[in-house]
């Protein structure tokens, strides 16, 4: 519906609308239209955020009467976990393994689309990005049926040429990697795209130039492909280090809940099981306020990165 | 235009290097669509394909009163929320590019900054005020703390501000006030954006899982993607074939929006990613 306008016919301008524009429309009128937006952030957003910093420093189970403080054994007491311990390992492995697979590996994915003719890149381009469309708890029933190793098909299939199909995600060994790996899978056109974004900004007129001066395949590669792929590597490589600490959640939720003995849990899902697992609202509020600081750092440089990229563009 | 930028040996090698990561991406896909047009007999054979292709599995997914609950509390969520979702960022985006007023940059970094705060962060007094609210394990639980979208308004405040001011002066001169400007103006002009924005949205709530897992509890509130994994805990091995028709039909509406506008969707998925 489209309310009358004083310009139009002041008289039948609701009450309400006169008097806002009494006040001063400039101000009054687009601070309305901000009001839900704001007024939500703030409740569901910022007010949380402070709320858990308060909550770090009680004991607590949601259910109890009292909230006792105790100051910061919450904290103390997360550094000292076991849980904690394994968490930062796996979390580091995570963000060390994604680096080649996620970060590296899409770089000469996104060199063969571009090189290749339009219309060939693009059929590519589309079959790469589709994991991204699939939810991550689809994904991740899909794979733990795949790899299944008593009744999925790529165990049978293995069974034909006299392999066994390791129990993957029940292996403290291995179920870590397993995630990764699906991870990878999910999360490897979306990177592709972002590098072709950052590859679309050469003028293939120069490799024309260069080629017919005689370059060479690789001396085209380090001296005009690869500076100006350096800001999109930089900014990919942290929106990975996100995305490795973040998304994970749920494939690790879906397939191991954090196990076989914490051999899958990272710092996210180790929040979450304190607060929601074993209901210790304290721990959990104390890891979260830790992972806070964590993601402001890394966010920041994320914005760096982001600024420098924009800057080659 | 077709500006090949590779030497004919380098372009082999791409487009087989490139084949191996499509069949790599596409082969598990490939697999589970084959596995839920298997028969119940076909269902542990080493086949990627079945031999005597059937929907019984859909027909029994479908036939799956739970399954049905799921689906229409995510297509009713989810629906909502992006409806919601598109308002208050339209609104939220024309105070930030049409108007100058007293906390404007303020409000602008308050916006970006919640951009950068992931859900786990927020989670443990999100749910007890819902708990609180009474709005546990209700669409509106699900669908209320989501409404405000920071990157969707930075979307279309981006959108709006390149959007030339001339048009919104001749609209001035022609007497129509902020709310005619919006709806008559900008609006029509901005259906593109909208509908790339919209998609992008539907695609996020309908894949969500982490809230929903918080909040739901019972098929009151339960989406597909929290019955599905269900589903695959209760799972005991004679229902793989069932299971996959779900996780297929789970993934048709964002696959079909997808291939109906596919490049509007390419360019604002990452958009979203450099932002969010």
């Amino acid at each position: 519906m489209v309310p009358v306008t004083a310009a139009e016919a002041p008289r039948t301008r609701p009450r309400l609308w006169a008097r806002l524009a009494a006040v001063r429309e400039e101000t009054a009128l687009p601070l309305l239209f901000l009001s839900p937006t704001i007024l939500l952030l703030g409740v569901f957003v910022y007010w949380p955020l402070l709320y858990t910093v308060y909550l770090s420093f009680v004991d607590w189970n949601f259910v109890a009467d009292s909230k006792d403080f105790v100051g910061f054994e919450n904290y103390s007491g997360i550094l000292g976990s076991t849980l904690f311990n394994d968490a930062a390992r796996n979390t580091l492995l995570y963000v060390v393994g994604s680096i080649p697979l996620k970060v590296l590996l899409p770089i000469p994915i996104a060199i063969g689309i571009w090189g290749l003719s339009q219309r060939m890149g693009d059929i590519y381009k589309t079959i790469i990005f589709l994991p991204t469309l699939i939810s991550f708890v689809v994904v991740a029933i899909a794979f733990s049926w795949l790899l299944n190793p008593f009744m999925g098909i790529i165990g049978e299939m293995l069974r034909l040429v006299g392999l066994r199909m390791p129990a993957v995600f029940s292996d403290a060994d291995l179920a870590l990697w397993g995630i990764l790996g699906i991870s990878t899978w999910k999360i490897i056109g979306f990177n592709t795209l972002l590098y072709l974004a950052g590859l679309a900004t050469i003028n293939r007129d120069y490799v024309e130039a260069m080629r017919v001066d005689g370059a060479s395949d690789g001396s085209i590669f380090r001296h005009l492909i690869w500076p100006m792929l350096t800001p999109t590597t930089f900014f990919v490589a942290i929106a990975t280090v996100i995305f490795s600490l973040q998304q994970v959640f749920t494939p690790i939720d879906v397939l191991t809940q954090g196990g076989p003995s914490n051999s899958t849990t990272n710092l996210f899902y180790m929040v979450y099981q304190y607060a929601f697992v074993t209901f210790n609202v304290g721990f959990g509020s104390a890891g979260t306020v830790m992972l806070f600081a964590l993601m402001i750092i890394v966010t920041l440089l994320k914005v760096k990165a982001f600024e420098r990229w924009v800057h080659y563009q | 235009m077709s500006a090949m930028t590779l030497s004919p040996a380098w372009r082999v090698t791409a487009h087989v290097a490139l084949l191996m990561v499509c069949f790599a991406i596409i082969g598990p896909m490939l697999l589970v669509v084959g596995t839920s047009l298997k028969p119940d007999n076909e269902i542990f054979s080493p086949l990627p394909f079945p031999v005597s292709p059937t929907l019984d599995n859909y027909a029994a997914i479908l036939g799956d009163a739970a399954f049905r609950t799921y689906l229409w509390n995510s297509t009713g969520t989810t629906l909502l929320r992006v409806a919601g979702q598109l308002v208050l960022c339209v609104l939220a985006a024309y105070a930030f590019a049409r108007f100058r007023f007293p906390g404007h940059n303020a409000l602008f970094f308050l916006v970006l900054g919640a951009m950068m705060i992931p859900p786990q962060l927020t989670m443990i007094p999100n749910y007890i005020l819902i708990a609180d609210l009474g709005w546990f394990d209700t669409w509106t639980g699900i669908i209320v703390p989501n409404l405000a979208m920071p990157f969707g308004t930075f979307l279309l405040r981006q959108h709006m501000l390149a959007f030339p001011r001339e048009l919104f002066d001749a609209a001035e001169v022609d007497g129509a006030g902020p709310w005619r400007q919006l709806w008559l103006v900008l609006i029509p002009n901005l259906r593109p954006a909208l509908g790339a924005l919209a998609i992008v949205l539907f695609i996020e709530a309908w894949n969500e899982y982490f809230w929903p897992l918080l909040i739901s509890e019972t098929d009151r509130s339960a989406t597909l993607q929290i019955g599905l994994r269900g589903f695959l805990n209760e799972e005991t091995g004679d229902e793989f074939g069932k299971l996959m028709a779900g996780v297929t039909l789970a993934s048709l509406p964002a696959l079909a929006i997808f291939f109906a506008f596919q490049r509007q969707v390419m360019q604002t998925f990452v958009s979203s990613g450099l932002k969010g």
